[in-house]
Parts: structure tokens; C-alpha cells; sequence
């Protein structure tokens, strides 16, 4: 059941372009050494990924949108929405 | 008369059900409707057309408080499908809807159709240039690169305003207890709300259940396309498992418990350096 949820879970995130960030394996309490591979393994690959974009989203910054920003000049209403400071903490994204 | 309309009243009449589900004019406007037997007389203004509304989700509201009534309803093949799924999810007890088809997706053989969904809504400029079109292909939204895609969909998210509008009008968003308004698991008291979160959570509970009828992107005030990423909730679903949501009695996967487990883990997806 928790297979089939992560590995769902796994397609879902990448499809909105969070991929590589979530692992799941089983371990026995007798595995240590697996444990130690799984988790060094794991702790490089995100390493490589670098920073969470979930950091820099709870910034509000959206820089890796190719299109370049084409000034509007409609009515205010039209401008893209002012990303107002939500006070979201993804400490633990 | 029309047809409808006189089936309707025999059904009533005959008591092959307590209550019918429809639309009725009303101020020029076609609205949801409960026909009953004590107010015979309103099936005159019984209409059929492009409006839709999740019915189904009020059958489950009247089932749970009267499990005994029989109840009847126009139903589209989305409106189908969702009873489908509430039977499977053990809302509704078999045979408890009886449905009179109503016009719906056009064909070769059928080339009339009503359905509200059958015009889309063009993407505005800001839209295209920032955000996710809802009327791209599964395919077209894969192919962006992972930083893009997310900033689409984060500026998309963003946008929510907590409204719960998808939720209210979803035919299968059924629970008591509703985890989007759980203060433990998403956060309260500001706004956007907690990004991606909320919508994430969402769209994992529509896995198995999601059929696709598309009222969420429509009741969505903040054009959030909402049904590109259930499509997706599907997609992944019958790829992974060979499951079609809405298509017969069969339990999802996520509540069968194998004999054995069938997948083994993912390594991590591969991811390539964009
Ligand atoms: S398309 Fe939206 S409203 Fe319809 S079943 Fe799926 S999640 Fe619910
Ligand atoms: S969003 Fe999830 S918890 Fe809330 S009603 Fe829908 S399925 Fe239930
Ligand atoms: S309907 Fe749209 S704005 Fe309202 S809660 Fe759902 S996603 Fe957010």
C-alpha cells in the first residue's frame, strides 16, 4: 500500500517538476549498513539536486519561467498578482 | 410535455423513486432541483441543456440521511461515472440511483451534445506566459523543463484562495472530516494557503476516485487548471496500476491489499541535470 502511494507520489511531484526528492526503502533494524548506504546515497543525490525550490518558492521568486515577462498594459486587474507575503514556513518540504 | 418531463412524472407517480434529481428554470436560469411526489405538478418545468451541477453529490447527501430513499436523476456520462465511484467508495448502495440518460459528449452518430464543458475557455496572455493552460495536453505540460514546470504551477497555486470550490462542487469529494481543513495539516489564517501543499494534497486524494467531470476547474474562481493536474492523477493511476477510475465496481488500487507485493521500490526517478 505505502509502495504503490509513493510510487504515485513519486510521478505526481515530478509531473510539477519536484523530482528525485522523495525515496522510499525498507530497512530491518539488523540492516545497518544498508541503512548507511541508502541514507549517504540519498543525502548526495539531493545534495547534487541543490536547494529545495520549495525555498525559493516560499519567496515568491519564479525566475526559471523561460517566456520573457511581456510588460501588460491592461488594467491593473490583468497584471500578474502581486505574490503577497504569505508567512508560509517549509521547513520541512 | 416533453419526454423527460413525462418520465419524470410516471416515475414519481408510480413511485419507482421518492425524489428525482434535475435541472428546473428558474428565473431564466436552469438550477438543481428536487422533484417529489407531493409537488408532481413542477416536472413542467423540468429542462435539460449544457447546465451541469454534480447531483450525485446531493444522492449522497439524501442517502446518508435517508439510506432507504430511491432516488432518480438526469445523468450525463460524467454523472455516471461518479456514481460508479460512489458506489465503489461506499457512498451510495447499489441500485439506490436510477438514472435517465440525458444528451451529453458528441459523436459521429450523435452529433448534438450539451455539455457546459464543450466550449473551453481560451488562456489569457498572462496565463500562457507564466502560468499552466488548461487546455494543453497531458504531453505538452510534460515537456517543459522541471524548473519551469514548477514555477507554473507554483505561479498557478499561488493564485488559490482558499475558497474550497473544488472541493464543495467535486462528486466524490465526500468526507466528513475533510483534511484541507485540518489546522494540523495545512496551515491556517493566510493566503495563498499552504503552496503546493493544499492542491497536492488534493490531487492525492482523487487518485482512484477523479472522474474527470471537470467542475472543479470551472467553479475555481482563480482559473486554476485544476482538471489538467487530475488528468494527470488519472493518467499516473492507469499507468501504474491499469485502474480506470469510474469505469466499473472494481475497488482502486490504493485499497486492495495484494496477496503479494507486485512493484518493488523505485530507485530515485532519474532525474537529469536541467
Ligand atoms: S474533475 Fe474535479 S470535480 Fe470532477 S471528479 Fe475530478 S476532482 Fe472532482
Ligand atoms: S479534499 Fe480529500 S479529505 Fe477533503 S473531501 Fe476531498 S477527498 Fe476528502
Ligand atoms: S476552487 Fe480554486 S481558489 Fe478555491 S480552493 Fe480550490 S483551487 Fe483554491
Amino acid at each position: 500500500m505505502t509502495l504503490k502511494r509513493m510510487t504515485f507520489l513519486q510521478h505526481l511531484l515530478d509531473f510539477m517538476g519536484l523530482a528525485g526528492r522523495l525515496h522510499l526503502e525498507w530497512i530491518s533494524s539488523a540492516e545497518a549498513q544498508r541503512f548507511v548506504a541508502t541514507v549517504t546515497g540519498f543525502t548526495e543525490t539531493i545534495r547534487r539536486l541543490g536547494p529545495s525550490p520549495l525555498r525559493s518558492a516560499a519567496l515568491r521568486r519564479y525566475d526559471n519561467i523561460s517566456a520573457a515577462p511581456v510588460p501588460c498594459s491592461g488594467p491593473a486587474s490583468l497584471q500578474p498578482p502581486a505574490m503577497p507575503d504569505s508567512g508560509i514556513q517549509i521547513a520541512n518540504g | 410535455m416533453t419526454s423527460i418531463q413525462q418520465q419524470v412524472h410516471t416515475w414519481l407517480e408510480e413511485g419507482r423513486v421518492d425524489i428525482f434529481l434535475a435541472y428546473r428554470m428558474v428565473e431564466g436560469h436552469p438550477l438543481p432541483h428536487a422533484f417529489t411526489r407531493e409537488r408532481i405538478d413542477e416536472t413542467d418545468t423540468l429542462v435539460t441543456g449544457p447546465a451541469r451541477y454534480s447531483l450525485e453529490k446531493f444522492a449522497t447527501h439524501i442517502a446518508s440521511r435517508y439510506p432507504d430513499a430511491k432516488i432518480g436523476m438526469v445523468a450525463r456520462d460524467c454523472n455516471q461515472r461518479a456514481l460508479n465511484v460512489l458506489q465503489v467508495w461506499n457512498q451510495l448502495k447499489p441500485g439506490q440511483v436510477d438514472t435517465v440518460p440525458v444528451n451529453c459528449c458528441p459523436s459521429l452518430l450523435k452529433p448534438h451534445a450539451d455539455c457546459s464543458y464543450l466550449e473551453p475557455k481560451p488562456a489569457g496572455h498572462v496565463k500562457l506566459e507564466r502560468g499552466q493552460d488548461p487546455n494543453q495536453s497531458l504531453a505538452q505540460a510534460d515537456t517543459l523543463p522541471r524548473a519551469e514546470r514548477f514555477d507554473r504551477w507554483m505561479y498557478e497555486f499561488s493564485k488559490c484562495i482558499k475558497c474550497y470550490g473544488c472541493r464543495n462542487i467535486c462528486p466524490v469529494c465526500f468526507c466528513k472530516d475533510c483534511s484541507l481543513e485540518h489546522p494540523d495539516l495545512i496551515g491556517t489564517g493566510h493566503l495563498p494557503p499552504d503552496i503546493p501543499i493544499f492542491h497536492l494534497v488534493r490531487a492525492v486524494h482523487m487518485a482512484g476516485r477523479c472522474i474527470d467531470c471537470g467542475l472543479c476547474e470551472d467553479a475555481c474562481p482563480a482559473e486554476i487548471p485544476l482538471r489538467l493536474l487530475y488528468r494527470k492523477v488519472n493518467a499516473i493511476v492507469k499507468d501504474l496500476f491499469g485502474y480506470e477510475t469510474g469505469s466499473g465496481d472494481t475497488l482502486p488500487p490504493f485499497s486492495i491489499l495484494g496477496d503479494k507485493p507486485t512493484m518493488s521500490p523505485q530507485p530515485l526517478l532519474a532525474v537529469s541535470q536541467e
